[in-house]
């Protein structure tokens, strides 16, 4: 998103902002001090970057971390060669980057993908080639419910639900419009979730569809209106949701609903962005802690990014869902034999084996295991856009939905609940 | 039984001989990523091949054999998910139904020429366009269209081409076949009525020709090879994205078949080859593939200054010189 990379900077400032911690000296891996020598270890990334939106935000931060590894010992004395490909949002490109990737260098995991697309074109390519894919941008279903895919965020489904129970928890909320895209793994099936679970409170929902590749957001805007919800909730890319509350100012409908979001809206450049018109009115949840939280593995983050990032790579949900794929993957190779590093099974196994890593930037334990389905993240915070940035207004908690019930299951099985 | 219906010309035993290498060769020595990248360009090849046929044999213009594409893949995956018919089978299905929608939206449109005609095939492949991103592809639902909340149900790929390599020889079969059907109607009646509708419509018809059945005959070819394409790059990725079968790719696909030579069959594997391969190594390259766009604009304006016959003529016309020289 270009709003998100123009502002990336100014972003920078203010998380430096957070205190002397953030200028500290990044804590990667080994932690050695040493650069790592010798053959490299090969990680793939597939990332989107195309309209309606750009989803490299969580490679990047990937990247910046496995160079800070690579700075620090890397993996027993081995640097990671990280591989990042652009699906261009386009199924061809997505089949192609995997086979670049999986097929051609051989990579021995995949890590900080972020896209809508890739995660439905290359599930069946993961499994076949029992290869892990530890990702951190999805936005489809495939992503939660296939063998290989893994994700430290949420994904529109959970985020969605968490917005939503907030809303009707704290907001009073009865009657939810989701304004999402007409994308049957994507805004279909996370607006449904919705719908499906303010019905099980004895409210109602309905879904308003865009087309992604021509958004109409006016018309979508109306027919979310006519639906005669009282809350509207943008399950959309930020800019298309900043252009939504455009088209709601012009009408000034701001007072006439509740307005909630995912976590796409948590952005820094967004307060600004909004306007003083939105300040205190659009609640959005976080996947991932705030930036305010300022635990020691957020302020690692920045440090991370500030050292070994570029100066223009974004400080968003994305980058410290990127941040969060890399750390548990290096956490996870660096338990292995180091005989076996190149080994794509041992490594696959490795990272199934995951299980209970912390993060402050994470409200529960993360872990994979050896399942079809995969969510492990599916707590969050709510926030409040105000002049200047976000304001928490409800701390880590975790989402009420009965789609989670086999996630619950797998936790208790692995001693996590 | 016509005697010209199997001579070798030059140029065939040029094209057979091409694609013979590309089946034994390129798949044995192409990467993973390089085996996606041809298979994708070997669909495309085969949609070319119908879209460069109606230009060069009728004068006629459809800007909508990507659209005509999409049409036949969608009809491959929903009949993948309602019956367990064999891919082959779906394939043909799709090709064959997507063939009577060429015919349904050449009926109406051959009534036009030129830019009127053009106009009207990109109006359908906006409104083909519209359908697909309403609508979207089937994912393994129920109903006519297909569709179900949530992840892509399992795809059921061809029996016969289970490994990237071997799909890739697959689809060199087929688009081979597809070249193969176009040069039999041209060496049949059609392809004599089709050269008496381009000199003049009035005189094909004071000849006897029914013009309408011959230029609906041509768009049905056109689209059978669409839907075949459509249907195979269906088979390759297993699902399919509305973004792909945008009207302003069929522009793109129309003008690279003028670039590339849209009379000859080495004018739509170059077309492919800028449509799909150009990108992947600017790619590989590290420069952004968006700059194929720029080397699509300046191919363009070459071949509507200096050479008509686009890229593939000018080749196979220096191939006729030196064979002429040497003899």
């Amino acid at each position: 998103m270009t709003i998100r990379h123009a502002l990336a900077g100014l972003i920078g400032l203010f998380a430096i902002g957070f205190g002397g911690a953030a200028l500290a000296a990044p804590s990667c891996g080994a932690n050695t001090g040493q650069a790592a020598t010798g053959e490299p270890i090969v990680v793939g990334g597939i990332f989107s970057n195309g309209a309606p939106g750009d989803w490299s935000s969580a490679t990047d931060s990937a990247a910046a971390y496995f160079a800070c590894v690579n700075a620090n010992g890397g993996i027993a004395g081995r640097p990671i060669e990280y591989l990042v490909e652009d699906d261009q949002w386009n199924p061809e490109s997505a089949a192609a980057a995997a086979a670049k990737l999986v097929g051609d260098k051989k990579a021995v995991a995949m890590v900080g993908n972020g896209s809508f697309i890739e995660m439905a074109v290359n599930a069946k390519t993961y499994v076949d080639n029992g290869i892990m894919a530890m990702a951190s941008a999805c936005a489809i279903s495939e992503c939660f419910e296939t063998p290989n895919l893994v994700s430290t965020n949420q994904g529109p489904l959970s985020s969605n639900l968490g917005a939503a129970q907030y809303a009707q928890e704290e907001l009073g909320s009865k009657n939810v419009a989701c304004i999402g895209l007409n994308i049957p793994n994507n805004g279909i099936w996370s607006c449904q979730a919705v719908i499906d679970y303010m019905k099980s409170k004895g409210g109602d929902g309905s879904m308003a569809l865009l087309n992604p590749g021509a958004p109409d957001v006016n018309s979508a805007l109306l027919e979310a209106v006519a639906s005669g919800a009282d809350t509207i909730l943008m399950n959309l890319p930020a800019g298309l949701a900043l252009a939504v509350l455009k088209a709601a100012q012009e009408q000034d409908l701001r007072d006439s609903y509740i307005w909630i979001a995912p976590t796409p809206l948590y952005d820094l450049s967004v307060p600004d962005a909004v306007g003083e018109y939105w300040h205190g009115k659009i609640f959005v949840n976080a996947e991932l802690a705030p930036l305010s939280v300022g635990g020691p593995d957020a302020q690692n983050w920045i440090s991370v990014l500030d050292a070994f990032g570029k100066a223009d790579d974004p400080r968003d949900t994305f980058s410290q869902a990127g941040y969060l794929s890399a750390r548990f993957f290096t956490e996870a190779m660096l338990t292995m034999d180091p005989a076996k590093l190149d080994d794509r099974a041992a490594v696959s196994d490795a990272i199934r084996a995951i299980k209970g890593y912390t993060s402050d930037l994470m409200c529960g334990p993360f872990y994979v295991g050896d399942a079809d389905y995969h969510m492990p993240n599916h707590a969050g915070y709510m926030v409040k856009i105000v002049a200047g940035g976000f304001e928490i207004v409800r701390n880590c908690y975790e989402y009420d939905s009965s789609y989670f019930d086999k996630h619950k299951a797998l936790e208790a099985e692995l001693g996590l609940r | 039984m016509n005697k010209d219906l199997f001579r070798l010309t030059p140029s065939g035993l040029a094209g057979l001989v091409f694609a013979a290498f590309c089946f034994v060769v390129l798949p044995s020595v192409a990467g993973s990523y390089w085996l996606a990248i041809l298979t994708s360009s070997a669909c495309f090849t085969m949609a070319i091949s119908g879209v460069a046929f109606m230009h060069a044999r009728l004068g006629m213009v459809s800007l909508t054999q990507v659209g005509l594409m999409g049409v036949g893949g969608w009809v491959t995956l929903r009949l993948n998910y309602l019956w367990d018919f064999p891919f082959e089978v779906n394939l043909v299905i799709a090709a064959l139904l997507t063939m009577i929608c060429g015919w349904v939206l050449a009926l109406p449109a051959l009534r036009l020429r030129g830019l009127y005609l053009a106009l009207v095939t990109l109006m359908a492949a906006g409104g083909l366009e519209i359908l697909f991103a309403t609508y979207q592809f089937p994912n393994g639902g129920e109903g006519f269209w297909g569709v179900k909340i949530g992840s892509t149900e399992p795809f059921r790929g061809s029996i016969l081409a289970t490994s990237p390599t071997a799909y890739l020889r697959y689809v060199i079969v087929a688009a081979t076949l597809g070249f193969l059907l176009i040069e039999a109607h041209r060496r049949m009646f059609p392809g004599r009525a089709w050269a008496l509708i381009r000199r003049s419509e009035a005189a094909a018809m004071a000849a006897g020709v029914n013009v309408t059945l011959y230029k609906t005959w041509a768009f049905g070819i056109a689209a059978l090879l669409a839907g075949a394409s459509g249907g195979l790059l269906a088979g390759s990725l297993g699902l399919l994205d509305d973004g792909t079968f945008r009207a302003s790719e069929s522009i793109m696909l129309f003008a690279l078949a003028v670039v590339g030579g849209a009379r000859f069959w080495l004018g739509a594997v170059i077309a492919a080859f800028l449509y799909r391969v150009l990108p992947a190594i600017l790619n590989t390259w590290g420069v952004d593939s968006d700059l194929a766009y720029v080397i699509f604009g300046v191919g363009l304006l070459h071949a509507l200054i200096t050479a008509p016959d686009g890229i593939g003529g000018q080749i196979m016309a220096l191939f006729r010189r030196k064979s002429q020289e040497q003899s």
